[in-house]
């Protein structure tokens, strides 16, 4: 059997007295598109961070396709791809040049990383543009770029940590496209969104991260199962006048599933003095 | 709505900032980077007080002086350096100003007068504004001693020049922040300034060259210069004053009311450009960009140097891409050819007259040229990550070493510096005479050990105090104040070393001693640097 392609034993990140991650075991097999979820400063950026080596661990153990990151780092970052949060783009170079760059940094030969440059542009519908500095493209533009960088030295796992934050539909489509053709060759992705509508259409796996612990992990349907055996026993247990998690028939979505992992309420009845 | 006063109160609006501003500043003392870049601040702003203080006595006595032997209208000789100043000043060293992000403001409800006072008041707390007032204290203090009875009238014109000034300055400053809002015309007004920067320097040697000679026409074109003069604002406030000595309260009125006019000028003009800001005008740089079709530079290759492994080459190539579309980085790397020129437009040392001393040791040309380059490099090798910004984290998830990150932006920086030296023997050549083999050897290896110890600290220093700096900006490129004092002290070292060593060959009177001497100081440098 193959190694999981990201696992963690023990994860913790402490920054003084706080503790942001705290005992987070992983296990993302090869081939699935992972989602993490999580609220607000629950962890996910602070593990992410871990995962791809810019933030060293307190305690515990992370392997990135059978391989220790804390000993072996540079061959670990040669298999993944990073779209980090800022995207960590180089604004006074156009396009080609970041991306023949970053090719030749992940240690492609000149003539790869330039066909592989002009492909993805062309792909990435950023060629018509060559001579536009990266600092001079749009938000969505440069997400699209941070992308092509993270896929040119075709990486067996990929790491995005919000991809698609404020990018439109027609960005939004072409990266979902991308990170498709992605998984069917074999490659792992583990993604961090807060667009529960996406991460349901495509991802397969699921781990929830709530104040810095993990509290659940699985396929969408193994935690819709657990939230609804969950429910149905507090059901069980309480008054007949309770109604039930969903109605039948109908499957509870991502979010509702999240919320409930999460014990988030929406505060659509709490009012707010001022607004009346 | 309910709890919102309409209009928003200025008062408590200046207050907020004043207040955002304070806990900033505060915030900012929780890092040890915080404190270190406090203390270096305490520091300048000794020096700019010191300058302020010795200026505003130094104006003061010349004031007295004019007043109390009946040349009033001198005031005009003290009034227009005062004048220059204030508005070079912060041009020149516009690092040191913080201007507002006016985008930022107008998010909030702020009327139009509180935009502008906010501009003008906060925009105004830089060590110009700060020391032209103190210069005008002195030169007020300076009057009212030598003539108390002036001392009024003599405050109230000067009071209105430091209002025309302060706004001069900000008018100035908004059209260079329209200016600066675009990518391109910052370019543009980058490179515009750095011209303007290095005419400037022409002027001491032009003067001193030609400016002792009897020219004919030299008396004409001064006297039809003295009406326009006069007619400019710091002539019109010494006219002012000398008017008033002279007991011609008239004419003095005059004067004093033109200069108002030029200060309600700049102020409606200052008006104009921040009510268009204010309004929320256009600056987008889409707006500006051109599609252009697909070209075949898409498919360009990156760099192949053999010998060099490719990550490592292609830090450099990116380097050499940043440096060579950054306007100011290339004017500032022909500074030391300048400079040599400005030594070579000197006074040529003819008898009786002062002269520059590559005049009379024309050997030393080259090693000041070099030690120059040098220079210049600083604020790119002690924060060699500035310009990076947020691409820096991508050094971090890449399978790189920094060492090997580190090793391609010092090879940028030697490599640079290889060229200027290069071209500043060139220039050598031309201007002076070849230097010897002698000199020229030690000047190398003295090159050479500074460099290394250079980039030892710098590459410390990039890491422990980095600054995010803008290439393509204008007045952007400042490393922190602590990375700036860090580099200053380190390179007091690196002179006072090559100084004592070129000491110790003269006195044995063998100049390649010294470059035996650097040779192994830079020996000893290298086993200090980290990324070897």
């Amino acid at each position: 059997m193959d190694a999981p392609a990201i696992e963690t034993r023990d994860l913790t990140r402490r920054f003084g007295e706080l503790v942001a991650v705290q005992d987070v075991n992983l296990s993302v097999a090869s081939g699935q598109f992972f989602g993490f979820l999580g609220p607000n400063g629950a962890g996910k950026s602070t593990t992410i961070k871990m995962l791809t080596g810019l933030l060293s661990a307190s305690s515990g153990r992370i392997q990135i396709l059978g391989l220790d990151l804390a000993q072996n780092p540079v061959d670990v970052k040669r298999q993944i791809g990073v779209v980090p949060e800022g995207m960590a783009l180089f604004g006074r170079l156009t396009g080609a040049e970041y991306l023949n760059f970053v090719g030749r940094m992940y240690g492609l030969d000149r003539e790869t990383a330039g066909k592989r440059t002009a492909e993805l542009l062309d792909f990435m519908q950023l060629a018509d543009q060559p001579k536009t500095l990266v600092t001079d493209y749009s938000h969505g533009m440069q997400k699209k770029l941070a992308m092509a960088g993270a896929v040119i030295h075709g990486p067996r796992v990929l790491f995005l940590d919000e991809p698609f934050e404020g990018v439109d539909a027609i960005a939004s489509g072409t990266l979902k496209a991308m990170l498709q053709r992605m998984i069917a060759r074999g490659a792992t992705i583990f993604l961090t969104s807060h667009v529960l509508e996406i991460v349901e259409r495509l991802c397969s796996h699921l781990a929830i991260i709530h104040r810095g612990r993990l509290v659940a992990q699985g396929s969408l349907e193994e935690l819709r199962a657990g939230v609804e055996a969950q429910a149905a026993a507090a059901l069980a247990s309480t008054s007949p006048g309770e109604s039930a998690v969903s109605a039948p028939g109908e499957k509870l979505t991502l979010e509702e599933i999240f919320l409930r992992i999460v014990g988030g309420t929406r505060h659509t009845e709490q009012e707010l003095s001022w607004l009346g | 709505m309910a709890g919102l006063s309409s209009p928003p109160l200025m008062r408590g609006q200046l207050a907020a900032i004043a207040r955002v501003r304070f806990q900033l500043f505060v915030n900012g003392l929780r890092t040890i980077r915080g404190r270190l870049e406090v203390v270096a601040r305490g520091m300048m702003f000794l020096m700019f007080g010191v300058a302020g203080l010795g200026g505003s006595f130094g104006l003061g006595a010349a004031a007295w002086y004019f007043v109390s032997h009946g040349n009033v209208e001198w005031i005009a000789v003290l009034l227009w350096p005062v004048f220059l100043f204030w508005q070079l000043f912060p041009v020149m060293a516009s690092a040191f100003s913080e201007n507002v992000d006016s985008s930022n403001l107008l998010r909030f409800p702020l009327s139009f007068p509180s935009y502008f006072i906010i501009r003008l008041v906060y925009g105004s707390l830089d060590p110009s504004t700060i020391i032209g007032c103190l210069w005008l204290a002195g030169l007020t203090i300076g009057i009212g001693i030598a003539q108390p009875g002036l001392f009024l009238w003599a405050a109230l014109v000067v009071l209105v020049f430091a209002v025309f000034n302060v706004l001069l300055a900000r008018m100035i400053f908004a059209w260079i922040e329209r200016w600066l809002a675009q990518r391109r015309t910052r370019e543009i007004l980058g490179a515009v300034f750095f011209i303007f920067i290095i005419c400037f320097q022409f002027t001491g040697p032009l003067m001193s060259r030609y400016g002792e000679r009897r020219h004919p026409d030299a008396s004409r074109v001064t006297a039809q210069a003295l009406p326009y003069e006069r007619a400019l604002p710091p002539g019109l406030a010494a006219a002012a004053i000398a008017r008033a000595v002279k007991g011609a309260f008239a004419p003095a009125l005059g004067a004093f009311a033109l200069e108002s006019v030029y200060a309600l000028a700049i102020l409606w003009l200052l008006n104009v450009r921040l009510r268009a800001q204010y309004t929320g005008e256009n600056l987008s740089e889409a707006a500006a960009r051109k599609i252009s079709v697909k070209e075949e530079s898409a498919r360009r290759l990156s760099w192949n140097i053999s010998g060099v492994s490719a990550p490592v080459a292609a830090m450099l190539e990116k380097e050499v891409h940043y440096l060579s579309r950054s306007g100011p980085m290339l004017f500032t790397f022909v500074m030391p050819v300048v400079i040599l020129l400005i030594f070579r437009l000197g006074p040529a040392g003819t008898p009786g007259r002062q002269s520059n001393f590559l005049s009379h040791t024309p050997d030393l040309a080259f090693p000041v040229g070099a030690a120059y380059a040098l220079l210049i490099l600083t604020n790119l090798v002690y924060n060699c990550f500035g310009a990076d910004a947020v691409g820096m984290q991508f050094y971090y998830v890449c399978p790189v070493r920094f060492r090997g990150i580190l090793l391609g932006k010092n090879l940028t920086h030697a490599l640079l510096l290889a060229c200027e030296v290069v071209m500043v023997w060139v220039a050598v050549c031309f201007m002076f005479h070849p230097p010897s083999v002698d000199v020229t050897v030690a000047t190398v290896t003295g090159v050479a050990f500074a460099l290394l110890l250079n980039l030892t600290a710098g590459n410390l220093l990039s890491i422990y105090t980095p600054k995010k700096i803008d290439y393509g900006a204008f007045g952007k490129q400042r490393a922190s104040t602590t990375t700036v004092f860090a580099s200053l002290g380190i390179q007091f070292a690196v002179f006072g070393l090559a100084a004592v060593t070129l000491l110790i060959a003269r006195a044995f009177g063998r100049i390649w001693l010294a470059a035996v001497i650097f040779l192994v100081l830079a020996g000893l440098s290298q086993s200090l640097t980290p990324w070897c």
